[in-house]
């Protein structure tokens, strides 16, 4: 499942968005082109990105969807060998570029599935070493961000970052993106696709759009009561799983089923929303980025946005292609840290599967 | 005084200026309780939030957090004197401190003095445990000091009073992360303060187990670098 963003499909916001503005520290250069290889998870992606309008040139992405069950790394890694060439060339031949006119190749080193985040590595250091272009690493947490940024052209936001594998809130303070609150267990989206898996309301996960859990939801007025846990900044959804599941083997009928679906729903985007707006609060940021896969979800946007202008902040999201993972966000990230004189030698670009955003400096801020 | 007849409670609270904080969790409004200086700490509707959990929600919190309040008053820990309960209104009345400033602001403006309020942070914090309250919110932004130099504990919205071992330890955890987010310079001096109150007072065995607490916590989180899986080294 291929899935091609070209710069005549990206939304009036980047265009009308000078990124030198975004990085008054920088020392932009003209003319670089940086190369992204994205391989966290379930997706491989390729992104051409560049250091003058319109940014981003190229992102291509293959998502391995599992027929049954959930994403086993092997599997994905798997897929990502089958697909790695194809995306790459399909990536370069978007932008209009050869690998000759690259400047750099930057890679997500991690946080991520070992056997996912291997083959991007292995590729990513091959074509450094063999094309002889300098090697960047990148935070695939800290790429979210950085392509959320420039999306919304937001200098500065305090950031809900929620996928399958993450649930935070960050914001840079000191040098860094700091972790203000995240999830003490499971992620916002393995909460719904784990429930809907055991539900028997996927896969497909996503129908049309709209995640099976927020479908389910939208035939309910009342919510199911459900567990809600806030603890200080953090959230935790594993009991919210486990009560949900019960509450749906429990049900009779459609109008029961929907309505745990819809306690699920408000219970997990709520207690997520509350914990941005207890980091909003206490940043003071004067904007509000919602990203990750699950930023896709409209009733969370809808959630997102009105938290956001209770405190007067502006509101944004970078449109679902480039908020779930993405090539394109390692190769901005990786220009931004090239340009800051970030690069490591091949032989040490080891992957990290636990790598923390608040772990790395931002150089580029 | 009309209203208040009809039974709507807030009528006793003349008509409320405008907010002198607007927090995540609720907004405070200055007024005058029959001659004491107040605030009124009202949990607004959130509108993102579905209106029956959103009711849940603030009238729960209103009501465990006065519980709360008047339980660490009896473990001997400082707190805003409460004043009026309304959880149909989600509205807390309690006394206003005067000149009060945040820990937050202390540690970044008077480390030096702001390392004592640690300390005695540490200490209460091991009140409440002691008296079987966790705080569930512990930040430096919900310490505050007032003009006289007292050290009062605020926002028990969160707070449990049958904590197990987890939610004590989720205090600890909570206020090491407020150091590392906000204050990253001074978290090895702030949190050496902290625990140097918390043994005073609870002893040193129970300060070590609220350490291997907070430890197994930030294992549960994501990516911890430190974390191991159960077939031995981590990384790649």
């Amino acid at each position: 499942m291929v899935s091609v963003a070209t710069p005549s499909s990206f939304p009036p916001s980047i265009r009308g968005c000078s990124a030198p503005r975004l990085y008054p520290g920088l020392r932009w250069r003209s003319g670089l082109r940086v190369l992204g290889i994205e391989s966290t998870a379930h997706t491989f992606g390729a992104g051409v990105a560049s250091s003058d309008p319109p940014y981003i040139l190229a992102s291509v992405k293959d998502t391995y969807q599992p027929r049954e069950g959930g994403i086993h790394p092997r599997e994905a890694a798997a897929h990502h060998v089958r697909v790695a060439p194809e995306v790459i060339r399909r990536a370069l031949e978007e932008a209009g570029v050869t690998i000759r006119d690259i400047d750099a190749v930057a890679v997500a080193l991690g946080p991520g599935l070992g056997p996912a985040l291997r083959v991007g590595a292995t590729v990513a250091r091959g074509l450094a070493a063999y094309y002889g272009k300098p090697l960047v690493p990148v935070n695939h947490a800290v790429a979210h961000i950085e392509i959320g940024r420039l999306f919304t052209c937001s200098a500065d936001p305090l950031v809900l970052y929620v996928s399958g594998g993450n649930t935070m809130v960050a914001a840079h303070a000191k040098g860094r993106y700091r972790v203000f609150g995240e999830t003490l267990d499971i992620a916002l989206g393995n909460l719904l696709d784990t429930f809907a898996r055991d539900a028997g309301l996927a896969p497909p996960y996503v129908v049309g759009g709209l995640h099976v859990v927020d479908r389910c939801a939208s035939r309910a007025e009342e919510p199911a009561e459900l567990p809600y846990t806030v603890k200080g900044m953090d959230v935790s959804y594993s009991g919210l799983l486990t009560a949900a599941l019960r509450a749906w083997r429990r049900s009779r009928g459609a109008e029961e089923r929907a309505a745990v679906c819809l306690g699920l729903r408000e219970n997990g985007y709520g207690a997520a929303v509350e914990v941005a707006e207890r980091g909003l609060a206490h940043t003071r940021k004067p904007e509000a980025l919602l990203t990750g896969g699950v930023a896709a979800s409209p009733v969370l946007r809808e959630k997102f946005q009105g938290m956001a202008s209770l405190h007067g902040a502006r509101a944004g999201w970078p449109p679902p292609h480039f908020a779930g993972d993405n090539g394109a966000m390692i190769a901005w990230t990786g220009l931004l840290a090239y340009m800051a004189g970030v690069t490591v030698d091949p032989e040490e670009a080891v992957v990290r599967q636990r790598w923390r955003p608040d772990a790395v400096e931002t150089p580029w801020l | 005084m009309e209203a208040g007849r009809r039974g709507n409670p807030l009528a006793l609270i003349p008509r409320l200026s405008r907010p002198v904080y607007r927090g995540a969790e609720a907004s405070l409004y200055p007024l005058d309780w029959f001659g004491v200086p107040a605030l009124a700490k009202v949990r607004e509707p959130k509108p993102y939030r579905h209106p029956s959990l959103d009711a849940r929600l603030r009238a729960a919190r209103t009501i465990n957090e006065a519980r709360a309040m008047a339980a660490a008053l009896h473990a001997g820990v400082p707190v805003p004197m409460l004043l009026h309960v309304d959880p149909y209104t989600a509205t807390l009345v309690m006394e206003r401190l005067r000149g009060a400033r945040t820990l937050a602001e202390l540690v970044e403006e008077e480390p030096g003095a702001a390392r004592s309020y640690v300390e005695q942070l540490g200490r209460y914090a091991a009140r409440l445990h002691q008296s079987s309250i966790a705080h569930g919110d512990l930040t430096t932004s919900n310490a505050l000091v007032d003009e006289r130099g007292r050290l009062y504990l605020i926002d028990f919205g969160l707070a449990t009073l049958k904590p197990g071992p987890r939610d004590r330890a989720v205090d600890l955890h909570l206020f090491l992360r407020s150091l590392e987010s906000t204050h990253p310079e001074h978290v090895e001096e702030m949190y050496e303060a902290f625990l140097r109150g918390y043994s005073a007072e609870a002893g040193e065995e129970a300060a070590r187990r609220l350490v291997e607490g907070v430890r197994e916590i930030r294992l549960m989180g994501r990516y911890r670098e430190e974390r191991r899986t159960a077939w031995g080294g981590g990384e790649a």
